[in-house]
């Protein structure tokens, strides 16, 4: 079987994009979950996180159900009212064109959470490991890493490992404190920013959806935080070209966890540049949600997949959620919300417009993880602990 | 159990397919989008046959046969929806030929096809090993190890870990065999596989006796040789067939 012969089949490059996304968040999902497992031993670490998410109630084990679930609403209804607050004082800041005031305060909040919560994250795993870590070294190396971190983010000819790196890491220490919300205000905050995310990009009111037609009119960056996978050069149709870095960061996930601040959680907006091409593109996909991206001449489709690093955040959030209790129902949330994912974005391809990419994947990860903490893991600890499988 | 042992288990259970997916299944990303697909198909068979079975769990110990039932029902329901799966399989290859035609690109090879039914093989394995094996495995770190009355000699997880590992061989390479079973309505090809996959899970019951997994496990190792055997014989022979088809060169 000689190889080189062989002309090149359609199944060796099909599907190229999706793993370029994938890949990403298995990873911040995978980092999420390693630090929850290490991190997590003493389960009395949660009763002292306060921040807007439980500003209205914070659950004690003492509740009754009904009233953690209520509570939880309460919860949910603050974080999601502080979200579309300061979404639309997004778009009313784009609106009035203060966008170099934006990416600045992006910069500041990039900063903050990479000094911030990577600084106590890194405390908490010196101190789970024991290293042997003086102070002045840990804040010389914190702050150099912070600073990095920024100019990875910001700067538009940094290497794309680096960049895609600090955005992985960003969104593995956001999600790793918010999995630190008490367990029923967790999962009906995933539920209520699902619901809120549809309504945001597809109703004609939305704040998302408001910010991407402008943005779009005015063919501009939305200043947001968004990952962006390697763009594939396809060596056989006729476009053959790397796009050009663009710099296009700015309005980030932050939750300023200590100071009890107004929670700035600003979904990554996306945007794209039209392209001059006669095939009409896939036009920009929602903020939150990944998206397709014609690039170059000629019809050939490739290009690189974005995804907002909110959906990074809030996939890692469930998974992490999921893995305080087993890691059988992380396997099965993992599954789910990949093929949330797919889902998401074969609609995508199919509708060509702006959708959302949290609803499918969080309702799908719920439904697995409520369906395998109450069957499958019944079922499957009876078979395998009598070493009967099938 | 320590950490390395428990590295050491996972290996055990999954290191074949491990080294399978990083040389034949990562080199092309659709495969390991099929991986995952059918790792998810198997998750929601296995989710919808332990809602099934909620109501009648937990099963006494000691009584082998409602363990029986259970076995017989999973395999009908998951080799059906194998068929099933080789359906949807069947759609997707026409849709790639027609992609292929557009974009003027050849058709699925042979091999191609073989590869996307091993990926999807690959993805019940995985999933088997993952759900039985390591989701047990992984909260059992620390000190001290468990072992159960039946199986006195080995640590628990030691026999699960092989167990799984004879598995996943077995879903692996059966789902090849029976992918190329319906294309070619090859009646052989199509019943065996049903029969390995309920041979095999009936073995599993053979550890309910006092001591029995000394006896069961080689047995169940004996199955899957042989469904390695057949799958390596049926696919050579293809192979083969496909190359004398084709005259010189490799299609």
């Amino acid at each position: 079987m000689d190889r080189t012969q062989r002309p090149r089949s359609v199944l060796d490059s099909l599907g190229e994009e999706l793993i370029g996304i994938l890949t990403p968040v298995s990873i911040c999902m995978f980092t999420v979950v390693l630090l929850v497992c290490l991190l997590n031993s003493d389960p009395s670490s949660s009763a002292s996180f306060s921040s807007i998410a439980t500003a209205a109630y914070s659950e004690t084990d003492s509740d009754s159900p009904w009233d953690k679930l209520l509570g939880a609403f309460l919860n949910s209804l603050v974080f999601v009212a502080a979200i579309t607050v300061a979404t639309f004082l997004l778009v009313v800041l784009f609106y009035l064109r203060c966008v170099r005031f934006l990416k600045l305060y992006m910069g500041f909040s990039a900063f903050v959470v990479l000094a911030n919560l990577g600084g106590e994250i890194s405390v908490l795993l010196i101190d789970r490991f024991r290293l042997p870590v003086d102070s002045v070294t840990f804040s010389i190396l914190l702050f150099n890493f912070s600073v990095v971190g920024v100019f990875a983010v910001f700067m538009s000819r940094f290497s794309i490992l680096i960049t895609q790196g600090y955005l992985v890491v960003i969104g593995v220490l956001v999600a790793y404190f918010f999995t630190m919300l008490p367990e029923w205000t967790t999962w009906v905050l995933l539920v209520a920013l699902a619901l809120y995310d549809l309504a945001a990009v597809l109703l004609p009111v939305g704040p998302l959806r408001l910010l991407v037609e402008m943005a779009i009119s005015r063919d501009e960056d939305i200043p947001a935080l968004v990952y962006e996978a390697r763009p594939v050069i396809r060596d056989d149709s006729r476009l053959v070209q790397r796009r050009v870095w663009r710099d296009r960061r700015s309005s980030q996930n932050d939750d300023d966890l200590e100071n009890n601040e107004v929670v700035n959680v600003v979904r990554a907006e996306e945007d794209e540049q039209r392209s001059e091409i006669s095939v009409p593109l896939i036009e920009r996909s929602r903020p939150e949600s990944s998206e397709t991206f014609l690039e170059g001449i000629g019809l050939g489709s490739s290009g690189a997949i974005k995804l907002g690093l909110g959906d990074f955040i809030f996939y890692s959030v469930l998974v992490g959620r999921a893995a305080m209790y087993d890691l059988m129902t992380v396997y099965a949330c993992y599954l789910a919300i990949i093929a949330g994912l797919g889902v998401t974005l074969m609609l995508l391809s199919v509708y060509q417009k702006a959708l959302p990419a949290l609803p499918v994947s969080i309702m799908l990860g719920v439904v697995f993880y409520f369906l395998a903490r109450l069957f499958l893991e019944v079922f499957v600890v009876q078979c395998s602990s009598n070493l009967v499988m099938f | 159990m320590t950490v390395a042992a428990g590295i050491g288990y996972a290996l055990l259970a999954l290191g074949p397919s491990l080294s399978l997916f990083v040389s034949v299944i990562s080199r092309k990303p659709f495969l390991i989008l099929t991986l995952l697909s059918s790792t998810l198909v198997w998750l929601v068979s296995l989710i919808i046959l332990s809602g099934l079975w909620r109501p009648f769990l937990p099963l006494k110990a000691n009584v082998w046969w409602p363990y029986a039932l259970l076995v017989l029902s999973s395999v009908c329901f998951q080799e059906a929806l194998r068929f099933l799966f080789w359906k949807l399989y069947m759609r997707l290859e026409d849709v790639l030929d027609s992609f292929a035609d557009r974009i003027s690109r050849p058709r699925l090879f042979l091999t191609d096809k073989l590869q996307i039914a091993l990926a999807g093989g690959l993805g019940h394995g995985v999933a088997h090993a993952v759900f039985f094996c390591l989701s047990l495995l992984t909260p059992a770190f620390g000190p001290a190890t468990f072992y159960v009355d039946r199986c006195s000699k080995v640590p628990f997880f030691l026999v699960s870990a092989i167990i799984a590992l004879a598995f996943v061989t077995i879903h692996t390479f059966s789902m090849v065999i029976a992918f190329e079973g319906y294309a070619k309505g090859n009646k052989v090809d199509q019943v065996i596989v049903p029969v390995i996959h309920l041979s095999a899970g009936m073995l599993t019951l053979v550890n309910f006796a006092s001591e029995g997994c000394v006896i069961g496990v080689p047995l169940l190792y004996l199955v899957a040789s042989l469904t390695l055997l057949h799958c390596g014989k049926m696919v050579w022979q293809r192979l083969i067939e496909s190359q004398n088809q084709s005259g010189s060169t490799l299609r």
